[in-house]
């Protein structure tokens, strides 16, 4: 018995070494891509450790492209965006659900079947009315729509009707006012909904692409997706020419790097945030 | 002192005048406003659309059905409705028993299954972008990582997404690797809420571990998997930014998807009536899914669980 199950085990570990692997491989990979010279890049001989270490693809990178532009508009609209949903969910959510009015029922269903209809489906309106107003390349065109979101709703209904009544029955007679109780009782109560409301705002909207890739038309307003999908532009063959996957490599990592550091340190809350909405929404 | 919440619901008189009749609705506005502008609206406008001729250039006319009727006989939207069909056929299965079997791999009592854990979702945190410019450099026919070990190991190499026959396959190959994380959470999840007592119960009557993965685990995940399955196909059948990227939707039609198919249409050949007739399209087929699995999710998984 105890044979078999150190087998098992020594299995099991063996198993495991071949996922971390396989899922990790291909990001180190692009990482030691990105700090070779390009003769080093197209051959069939395979270094992990890049024999002449260069920095001259991040260089050119940082060069060519607005590649610090694409972040910073990045994180504008990411953060104004999820701070708008946070708002406008957190009062929906409470009005819908501890609130007793006239066609409630009705104005969540309708948000509710939202839930089936592709954005897709809205971007060719989407397009026309921000052109109409000479908005596109904006940030409001980017961030508005993100603010219409229906899980986020949805969520925080659920978790609002969950709370105790107690507390807000305690500061009504206090006297204070609906908004008052929404802000000082409510809203400090339904913290874990609202983080993970937040991550997973921030997280959809930082790697938005179809969007911003419609609704971006200069490179100065481009987001960090919509930038990085042009690398592959520098593909043989194409504009420019020559073969460019170190460089490609580097924008990819340095895209790359800053969600990957923060998913490892705020690892509990992404996996909470991402299970809570997968399974809810 | 603990509040032991009393079961109490809106509806229970002597709370509506506690505000005013307009309160909610205040509430409701600002939000309500940006669904109605941005969502709402926009969805209306855009099924209206594709009953018109609507481009950039001209005045727009209504058409009637001729957009759907042109649909019928429209190559490339065939070859964009089989390969979004083939793309979900085969990455759907794959992605929901991989990740499955690495949620129940990870969920074994065993040190270090927490750097599996990690290892197995990273792909996920990356912008789809990044995953699609990574993925064109080692799925590369010559030099790519890939090719060159296949080659190691005396197997020949694939063109993989510069050939018509196996240019889907690279996409599906990137997309497991990049979301497999994303139903393993799910899953682990799920694990979670199977009470240990169960299995504790069936192995002093002697059950061996397949007969607890088949009996306990695998019934006891069904809503999980019923989760992970829709949101797996609606993901799919919206595939887009890894094929823009990687192949734009060829070589020739070989990956041209739906929504490929429906940013060409409206943004690059500026047909913009046609393609909201075709996300019109995509719509259909969504709302069929999801009434299939409203029927399966009444009649299967409820009766399995209770």
């Amino acid at each position: 018995m105890s044979a078999t199950r150190l087998l098992g085990k020594v299995i099991w570990y063996v198993l495991l070494v071949a996922l971390v692997v396989v899922m990790l491989a291909p990001i180190v990979w692009m990482l030691s891509t990105s700090f070779k010279p390009e003769t080093e890049i197209t051959t069939i001989d395979i270094h992990w450790v890049p024999r002449t270490f260069t920095l001259e693809n991040y260089e050119r990178v940082f060069e060519r492209f607005n590649i610090l532009r694409w972040t910073a508009n990045s994180l504008i609209v990411s953060t104004a965006a999820t701070a708008l949903v946070l708002l406008l969910d957190s009062l929906a959510g409470y009005a819908l659900a501890r609130m007793q009015f006239a066609g409630r029922g009705l104005i969540f269903g309708i948000i509710l079947s939202m839930l089936f209809v592709p954005v897709q489906i809205t971007v060719v309106p989407l397009f026309l009315m921000f052109s109409e107003v000479s908005l596109t390349d904006t940030y409001l065109a980017l961030i508005l729509p993100v603010g219409a979101n229906v899980t986020g709703v949805f969520l925080m209904r659920q978790f609002f009707l969950n709370i105790p009544y107690e507390l807000e029955d305690a500061a009504r007679v206090d006297g204070a006012s609906t908004l008052r109780i929404w802000w000082s009782v409510v809203l400090p109560l339904a913290k874990p909904a609202l983080t993970a409301v937040a991550i997973v705002t921030f997280l959809s909207t930082w790697n938005s692409f179809f969007w911003p890739l419609i609704a971006t038309r200069t490179d100065a307003s481009r987001t960090l997706p919509v930038g990085i999908a042009q690398f592959m532009s520098l593909r043989p063959g194409q504009a420019q020419g020559a073969q460019a996957y170190g460089q490609a490599m580097a924008g990819a990592v340095i895209a790359a790097l800053p969600p990957v550091i923060v998913f490892y340190m705020l690892q509990r809350y992404f996996i909470e945030g991402i299970s809570m909405t997968g399974i809810k929404g | 002192m603990r509040v032991i919440p009393r079961p109490r619901r809106a509806s229970d008189a002597g709370t509506s005048h506690l505000y005013s009749r307009w309160t909610p609705y205040l509430f409701l506005l600002p939000y309500l406003l940006v669904f109605l502008l941005f969502r709402l609206g926009p969805s209306i406008f855009g099924l209206a659309m594709s009953f018109t001729n609507w481009s950039i250039v001209g005045s727009p006319e209504w058409v009637g059905t001729a957009n759907y009727e042109l649909m019928q006989i429209d190559p490339r939207l065939e070859a964009a409705l089989k390969n979004t069909a083939f793309f979900t056929g085969l990455t759907v299965p794959l992605l929901v028993v991989l990740s499955l079997a690495l949620a129940i791999f990870l969920n074994q009592p065993h040190k270090g299954r927490a750097i599996g854990r990690v290892a197995a979702f990273t792909p996920y945190v990356l912008m789809s972008t990044v995953v699609g410019v990574l993925w064109t450099w080692l799925l590369e026919k010559d030099f790519g990582l890939l090719n060159v070990y296949l080659e190691k190991l005396g197997i020949d190499g694939l063109p993989w997404l510069v050939s018509q026959d196996v240019a889907m396959y690279g996409i599906i190959l990137t997309t497991v690797w990049w979301t497999i994380g994303y139903g393993m959470v799910l899953f682990l999840a799920g694990l979670q809420d199977i009470p240990t007592e169960l299995y504790e119960a069936a192995r002093i009557d002697g059950a061996n571990s397949l007969r607890l993965l088949r009996h306990i685990t695998l019934p006891l995940l069904a809503p999980t998997t019923f989760v992970v399955l829709m949101l797996t196909i609606i993901n799919s059948f919206q595939v887009f930014d890894q094929v823009y990227v990687m192949t734009s939707g060829g070589p020739g039609t070989s990956t041209l998807t739906l929504v490929q198919y429906i940013y060409t249409t409206a943004f690059q050949n500026l047909r913009m009536g046609y393609g909201a007739a075709v996300a019109t399209l995509l719509f259909a087929i969504l709302i069929v899914f999801a009434l299939v699995q409203a029927y399966l999710y009444r009649r299967g998984v409820t009766g399995a669980t209770t």
